[in-house]
Formats: C-alpha cells, structure tokens, sequence
C-alpha cells in the first residue's frame, strides 16, 4: 500500500484541522490576494505573511523543515522567472517573484496538509466549485494509487527481463510501450468503474452525504484571521 | 419456490462479433445459491452483466418478476447487487462510508437514512471500524468485505459475486465465507473455487463456449467436468478449448 504524505498530515488533529475546510479555503484565498498584491518593496509585510504561515504550520502540529522542503517544489519555476527579472534590472521584482510563488505554495501546502481531501474537495464544491471538476480531482486521487501500483509492477517486470543491456533505446521501448498499456489499462478501469456505479443504480447525478458543518469557531476563524492580514496590508 | 431471476433464450453477441452467450436458460430461486462454473471467456461474466442491464442480449431476463429493459434498469439494480472481481473499481468514492452510502443515495434515500443503512452495512461486514478511512488504506479481504456491504447497503433480493475469492487470503477467504453464509439473499457465485462454491452453495450450472452446459447439484457438476483444482489435466484440457 502507499501512503500520500500529505495524506497522513491530514489525518492529524490540530485546531488547524478541525476547521471546516470552507473557512480554510476563505482563509486561503484572502491570503492570496493579500500576499498578491503587497508591494515589492514591502518587506517587513512579507515577514509578517510569511511569519504567519510559520506559525500556523506550528499550531498543526506539521513538520516545519518538512513542510518548508515540500513547498520549495515551487523554486525551480520561480527561480528561472526571477532569473530573468533580474537579468533585466529589476532584482526587487525577482525577489517578490520567488518569495511570493515560495509563499503561495506553502500556504496551499498548509490548507492541503491539514484537509484530507475528501473534506477539501466536499469545501470546494460547497463553495461553488463546478461538480465535474471536484469529481475528476476526486476520481484522479481515488485511482492515482492504483495506477501508480500498477506503474510500478511493470517497473518491475520489466526490470526483471532486462538482463544487463544498457542500451537505452530497448529501455525506452520498454518504457514507451509500458506508457500505453497503463493508458489502456486505465481505459478498461475506466469503464469497469462505470459499470460499477451502474450496477448500483447511479443514473448520472451524483448524491452525497454532504456532513460538512460551519460552526461559530470557523466563522470567527474566517473573520479573526481576514482581519489580520487585510489589517496588515492596508498599513 | 418463487423463482427471482429467470432467463429464457438468452443470446449475446459483443460489437467484434463474438457469440457469447447462446440459448441459455437459467432460473434462481429465493433463497438458493447457486454457483457459476466454466473456464475463462466462457460467458461467465458476460451472462452476469445481462441479469442487471449493463450488457442487453437477445432474450428475455427478468428479476423479482420485472423484465430487463431501460425502463425498469433502476428497479432492477436495487432488486440485484453486484460485487466485481476487481474491487478497486467498486469503491470510488473517497471514504468507505460514502462508498457503502452511494447505493442508498441513488435509491432516493435522504443523506440521515443513507448514512443509517451504510452504517448497517459496514457492521454486518463486521468493518465498521473502517467507515472513515479511504478505500486504498483497506488490505484486499477489507476492500472485497466494503464492497459487499455497499450491495447490502442498498437490501437487494438477489446477489452476484464475480469471482469472490480472487487476491484473497485463506483467512480472508473464511470470513468472507462466514459473511455470505449469514446472507438471507438468494446468491449467484461466479467462481473457478470450487470448494468455495461448494461451501455455500448446493447447486451449480456450467458454461462452456458461451452455452450453458450443465445445471445440477455442485458435486455432481465439479465430477462430471472434472472441475476441481487438483488435476492439472482438467485445468489443460479447458485451457485448450477456449474459444474467447
């Protein structure tokens, strides 16, 4: 079996955790905006962002320099951006790039870290989210796992007929040939699951149990901490 | 005896012109358990899909006294529950609770009763320890276990397990085996594990080459094609007439 990290962090219980993932969500975005539209030049605000996010990632109990290194995933992409902001004369742009891009991804890394996504994709669509964009995040995470499993046991299979050639194109045919049979095979799971949902009367209009509750402690979570960074921006 | 599924004449052919079912004749009585027999491609599986609409032959099928036909497909699945071999595909939704609730809630039942008959479900399954996990955190014996009680969960008449046993351990297979005994449900069992099969069930029919060949108690059957797993001649000898 294979476990998502970001998976098992969200198992956890934290205050962090236990708020409804729509009040997370309202959270995340306002940080968003805010964070997008401070000024380049404004760092000491960025600190306070960034202290704030720290802080958070403490209250859920995640681990610090592991939550810092997942979100650094981001840095190869900003970095090449900032580059070329800096290489055309603008290094406090290229700074604000790569921090703001490093900030974004750790706040979205926060929200993830502390929803299973169940919760997170139940938020979404409660939020206004199209249903046919939460239902393909859904199925892609539902069978993530069992393509990646059946990835894998190919690896393996063919690992175990290659021998000791080092040639890399019989590698690359083997790969290749691998990539379209797990197509196919994701096709046929496609239409076993189909059949599947057939077979328990769905008629195309997906039901749920919809158990999300907005309590008072999420409405002040959502307003206390809105207040803060709009209150922060606007200094 | 009140028979709940009848099949009369019933032929197949898939879109490549393969002839996969032809003239077969079935009935199941409540309360029977009947298994399936035959080497793989015989029709198994192909004739199982037929008895819920997901495959529509030439012929007449009817559940619990209702003919298979579009109109009647959403009474007809709630009459039939039907477990697949691979339970993977079974259980789509995110947590185990949702899966077993997902019946439920396409048979017009308010998301409280949903929640109720899953919650009856999982604990009938003895999983009930298990209604907020993900389905890919479940070991295969719990994953097979959810997805029966996500067919119980929507009380069906009737239950058809393909290849129930498949990638499950002797314990695994015990408990399942335990679960299906208590069943009240009239049971069709596709499998190639006859002493499974003849645990629970007491008569058998046999397809081969898309023909139902056979029809009587299981013993006779498994002697009679030679069907046990021991000689290897017999697993040869089918192997060697597959046509699909």
């Amino acid at each position: 079996m294979h476990h998502v990290l970001l998976d098992r962090w969200s198992q956890r219980a934290s205050a962090l955790h236990a708020r409804d993932p729509r009040a997370k969500i309202i959270v995340l975005l306002v940080f968003l905006i805010v964070l997008a539209t401070t000024p380049v030049q404004a760092v000491v605000m960025v600190g306070i962002q960034a202290a704030l996010l720290a802080a958070a990632v403490l209250l859920a109990g995640l681990p610090f320099a592991g939550v810092l290194a997942r979100a650094a995933v981001v840095l190869p992409f900003s970095l090449t951006f900032g580059l070329i902001s800096w290489l055309a004369g603008e290094p406090l742009r290229a700074l604000a790039l790569v921090e703001k891009s490093y900030l974004s991804t750790l706040a979205v890394l926060l929200v993830v870290g502390t929803t299973p996504l169940p919760r997170l994709l139940s938020g979404l669509e409660a939020l206004g989210v199209p249903r046919l964009l939460v239902l393909v995040a859904q199925f892609l995470y539902r069978y993530l796992f069992v393509i990646s499993e059946q990835a894998q046991h190919m690896r393996v299979a063919a690992a175990c007929r290659q021998g000791s050639s080092r040639h890399r194109r019989p590698r690359f045919h083997a790969a290749a040939g691998a990539l379209a049979m797990l197509f196919a095979r994701s096709y046929n799971r496609a239409e076993g699951v189909h059949r599947a949902m057939l077979a328990r009367a769905f008629t195309g209009r997906f039901s749920t149990l919809g158990s999300l509750r907005f309590g008072a402690v999420d409405g002040l979570f959502v307003v206390a901490t809105s207040l803060f960074l709009v209150l922060v921006r606007l200094q | 005896m009140t028979a709940v599924i009848q099949v009369r004449d019933l032929h197949f052919r898939y879109e490549d012109g393969t002839q996969a079912l032809e003239a077969v004749n079935f009935t199941l009585n409540a309360g029977e358990t009947v298994a399936v027999f035959g080497a793989n491609g015989s029709g198994k599986t192909t004739f199982v899909l037929q008895l819920n609409g997901i495959l529509c032959g030439e012929g007449s099928v009817s559940v619990c006294g209702l003919p298979v036909k579009k109109e009647t497909l959403a009474a007809v699945r709630s009459k039939i529950g039907m477990v697949f071999q691979d339970a993977d595909e079974q259980l789509f939704m995110p947590t185990v609770l949702e899966d077993v609730a997902f019946g439920p809630l396409n048979q017009g039942l308010a998301p409280e009763q949903a929640t109720t008959r899953a919650k009856l479900a999982l604990e009938q399954a003895g999983l009930s320890h298990t209604l907020n996990k993900a389905p890919y955190h479940l070991s295969a014996g719990e994953k097979r276990r959810v997805a029966l009680a996500g067919v119980l969960a929507m009380q069906p008449e009737i239950l058809v397990l393909d290849e129930p046993t498949t990638f499950l351990d002797p314990p695994a297979q015990r408990n399942l085996l335990d679960l299906l005994r208590d069943l009240r449900q009239a049971k069709l069992i596709v499998t190639h594990n006859t002493r499974f099969a003849a645990a629970l069930a007491n008569r058998a029919v046999f397809f081969e080459k898309g023909k139902l060949v056979a029809d009587g108690p299981v013993e006779e059957i498994v002697q009679r094609y030679d069907w046990a797993y021991s000689p290897l001649a017999a697993d040869f000898r089918y192997s060697a007439q597959r046509r699909f």
